[in-house]
């Protein structure tokens, strides 16, 4: 598989599903697998040591994953003291998760581990720059369920997306689910110089004029926004939101005035349907975003949790053409 | 009193906290723990000791040692769990082990950068070098860890065996064996480990607690020499000249309003502070409060002079405590906190601060009401300071006034940006037993109805 060569341009990659059960942890063997005989020094770990996976069914419902010997890996304690490998500890993070405090440690001899990890992108952030310092050549995140906020480009450098038939045994509705979310990955950056400026804005809804100048339209949360709010188009036709996009925005825009154009900061932030997008997009509403993530790969697991099995070959081909883009299967790569 | 307790007291003493900069967790815990101190000799060391830091603070602040030390005390973990699961001789796992490793070689480095800094003699740590060895099998110096081959010699072999078909895709079977095998001696060697650490739990607590009593420390020194601290000398009185409240000096500042520090002198018994609106009363009982905390707890305090009297501990009255939830009005409320004062003050020597006592309660029975508590308070040996707007009181205590509102104090228009520069904050004796009547001049000043203010005089008049 070609891919795996371009993961070592960039320092830090995330896996992301659409959905859980999409192939994540198998994609992650395969890469780490790859890695290991490219000799590269790997380091990995994982986000969210959320609800739903400290459950009785966690242990047993996630996949373990192979470390190799020399990988630099961050787990939570107790899942630590369950490992099947050999390995040295080399830091314990002073903030505790509900499953003890993170640590990190170098495998010495290879065997499986669960990993677990920061709940928030924030802390994640500070992980792998600790992985850095340790000196790895790339640090990869696994995601947990179907959490996105890992694949912004403020947290990762790159990311593969994971999708199957966990998401819908039909076909033609998991081609269009894959294809939004692809589409929302791919939109276009605003220029460098806005994204500088643009970059600094904490929190509200912002308007952009034709100069490129930004100013604060005084809306704390685009959550509250309706459409009876006026003049939010009083510097022209150009707006920022920093925070989160709901449909409600994309929908109060789209019956203000035609052509709009929203930045948004990037996709993860995006929590929108493809009906409200469709509606903006109608009104020649354009979404743009600061800054756009790497996609490397686009993976398919034909398998669902139900045992649902689709035809490989035909469904990677039919999302490829949508796409317009390579799609892998995840259990042809493993074997 | 520990002062966990006396932050409760509302008295202005969380912002201190709030300031100060700890390196970790354990030195706050450190500080929260600490207990009110009223015993002189023990304070004069505490002083001592905090006077030593701040030398070397200065001298050493942007070198070596005092770097070094603030990056190990920065590593700190709070291992109190830990330490005590080793004194009652629970076996450790891998991840405990390796924080007592940690732990006993940052307390080296930090005790070669205590020795730096000259202050080995108020900052002892124990030598923890052997726990570090014991942990240390191979010798790497290092505070990594994990079970070692050389702590078991069938580690070795097991471990080689493990790696060959680990690399091979060998019998996953035979994998799992070794794998449960290697588990069996790791949890053999953690508990012959943590029996042989068992003897040093209590130096490794020392060594904890006096590394999070070394983080307090050097927190106080730095917060002395940020807000210029004072060293305070011990009376049968308090007497402070140019008492500053550190929340409210910051918040004027930033404000650029200017801030006037007070002289204040307080016997036992009670003395009454009067005066007009917006003129200082509650920020004074605070700034009173918070000093006495600071200097009980082996700080310096917030003046450029001053001599404290020790007490049992503080007690306060200050602000709302209305709480609906618990069915208790604000008058309740208050009555019932005053009561717990009067009962705690009969057997102990306390500071009491009282805001304005019976305010929200008719003006009849309320000024009965604070006639009985002046009377109580200042038979007692505590001292006492209670703020209020009552006049005539008849009461024989010791007053205050603050001099408030002056109309030529400043050349700057009078309007409500530029009240607190027509203000003088100082206190002077008084003699009379009547209370400024400045509510209605303030109320002009601040723009208020004009027809409110009108008939409030008219009806003043008739």
């Amino acid at each position: 598989m070609p891919f795996v060569r371009n993961i070592l341009h960039y320092n830090s990659l995330s896996i992301v599903g659409l959905e859980k059960n999409t192939g994540k942890t198998v994609c992650l063997n395969y890469i780490l697998r790859r890695l290991n005989d490219m000799g590269a020094h790997v380091g990995v770990t994982s986000i969210g040591v959320d609800g739903e996976q400290v459950d009785s069914v966690f242990a047993t419902a996630k996949p373990e994953i192979v470390l190799y010997e020399g990988t630099h890996f961050i787990t939570s304690e107790q899942h630590y003291l369950k490992r099947q490998l050999v390995s040295c500890l080399e830091a314990v993070d002073s903030r505790r998760t509900a499953l003890g405090p993170l640590v990190t440690a170098r495998v010495l001899i290879r065997g499986k581990a669960l990993l677990s990890g920061a709940a928030t992108t924030g802390i994640l952030r500070t992980q792998i720059e600790q992985l850095d310092s340790m000196g790895v050549d790339i640090s990869i995140v696994d995601g947990a369920l179907s959490r996105l906020s890992l694949a912004s480009p403020t947290v990762t450098d790159a990311m593969i997306l994971a999708t199957g038939a966990a998401v819908s045994a039909n076909v033609k509705q998991l081609v269009s689910k894959t294809k939004f979310l692809h589409n929302l990955i791919l939109l276009d950056e605003v220029d460098p110089s806005l994204r500088e400026q643009l970059n600094t804005i904490q929190s509200g809804l912002w308007a952009v004029d034709d100069e490129g100048h930004p100013h604060d339209l005084g809306i704390a949360s685009v959550f509250l926004i309706d459409r009876a709010e006026k003049d939010i188009l009083r510097f022209g036709k150009t707006l920022f939101a920093s925070g989160a996009v709901s449909d409600r925005l994309l929908r109060v825009l789209a019956a203000k005035e035609k052509g709009i154009t929203l930045i948004a900061r990037d996709f993860t932030k995006l929590f929108i349907t493809p009906e409200a997008y469709n509606e903006f997009t109608r009104r020649d509403g354009r979404l743009l975003v600061l800054q756009r993530s790497k996609l490397i790969a686009v993976t398919l697991n034909p398998t669902s949790p139900q045992g649902f099995l689709l035809d490989s070959k035909t469904t990677c081909n039919i999302l490829s053409d949508a796409l317009q883009t390579p799609v892998y299967d995840v259990m042809k790569i493993e074997q | 009193m520990k002062i966990k307790e006396l932050i409760k007291q509302d008295a202005g003493f969380q912002y201190i906290i709030d300031s100060m900069e700890f390196m970790s967790s354990a030195g706050r815990r450190r500080m929260l723990k600490t207990d009110f101190c009223n015993n002189a000799d023990e304070l004069r060391n505490e002083w001592h000791r905090l006077d030593c830091a701040i030398q070397a603070t200065l001298e050493y602040k942007y070198k070596k040692p005092y770097i070094d030390l603030r990056h190990c005390l920065m590593c700190l973990h709070d291992l109190q769990g830990t330490l005590s699961s080793l004194s009652n001789h629970t076996a450790l796992n891998e991840v405990e082990l390796f924080e007592i490793k940690t732990l006993s070689q940052q307390a080296q480095i930090a005790k070669g950068a205590i020795e730096g800094l000259g202050l080995s003699e108020i900052l002892p740590i124990p030598d923890t070098s052997e726990v570090f060895s014991l942990l240390d099998p191979d010798h790497t110096g290092i505070a990594n860890f994990y079970i070692y081959d050389s702590y078991d010699p069938r580690l070795t072999p097991l471990r080689r065996e493990l790696n060959a078909l680990q690399t091979s895709d060998g019998d996953p079977i035979r994998i799992s064996e070794l794998l449960a095998l290697q588990n069996e001696i790791q949890a053999e060697v953690c508990i012959r480990l943590s029996d042989q650490l068992h003897v040093w739990a209590d130096t490794l607590i020392t060594t904890m607690e006096q590394m999070a009593y070394t983080d307090f420390l050097l927190a106080k020194a730095e917060l002395s020499i940020r807000w210029e601290l004072t060293q305070p000398e011990i009376g049968d009185a308090i007497e402070y000249k140019g008492l500053i409240n550190p929340r409210l000096k910051e918040r004027n500042e930033k404000a650029n309003l200017r801030y006037q520090p007070v002289d204040i002198t307080l016997h036992p018994g009670v003395c009454l502070i009067t005066g007009a609106n917006m003129a200082g009363k509650t920020v004074l009982l605070k700034s009173v409060g918070t000093a006495q905390i600071m200097a009980q707890c082996g700080m310096y305090i917030p003046a450029s002079k001053a001599v404290v009297k020790l007490f049992e501990g503080v007690l306060t009255s200050i602000g709302d405590d209305q709480d609906e939830m618990n069915g208790l009005s604000s008058y309740a409320a208050e009555i019932i906190k005053i009561s717990d004062i009067l009962r705690s003050c009969r057997q102990h020597d306390m500071l009491v601060l009282i805001d304005e006592p019976a305010r929200t309660t008719n003006p009849v029975e309320g000024k009965a009401l604070v006639q009985a508590i002046i009377k109580i308070l200042n038979d007692m040996s505590s001292t006492t300071m209670v703020t209020t707007h009552y006049s005539q009181l008849g009461a024989t205590c010791r007053r205050l006034r603050v001099k408030g509102f002056v109309e030529n104090m400043s050349d700057l228009p009078l309007n409500p940006q530029n009240i607190n520069r027509f203000i003088d904050y100082s206190l002077t004796e008084d003699n009379s037993d009547d209370v400024p009547h400045e509510a209605l001049r303030i109320a002009t000043i601040l723009n208020c109805d004009t027809e409110m203010i009108t008939l409030a005089q008219q009806n003043i008049n008739q």
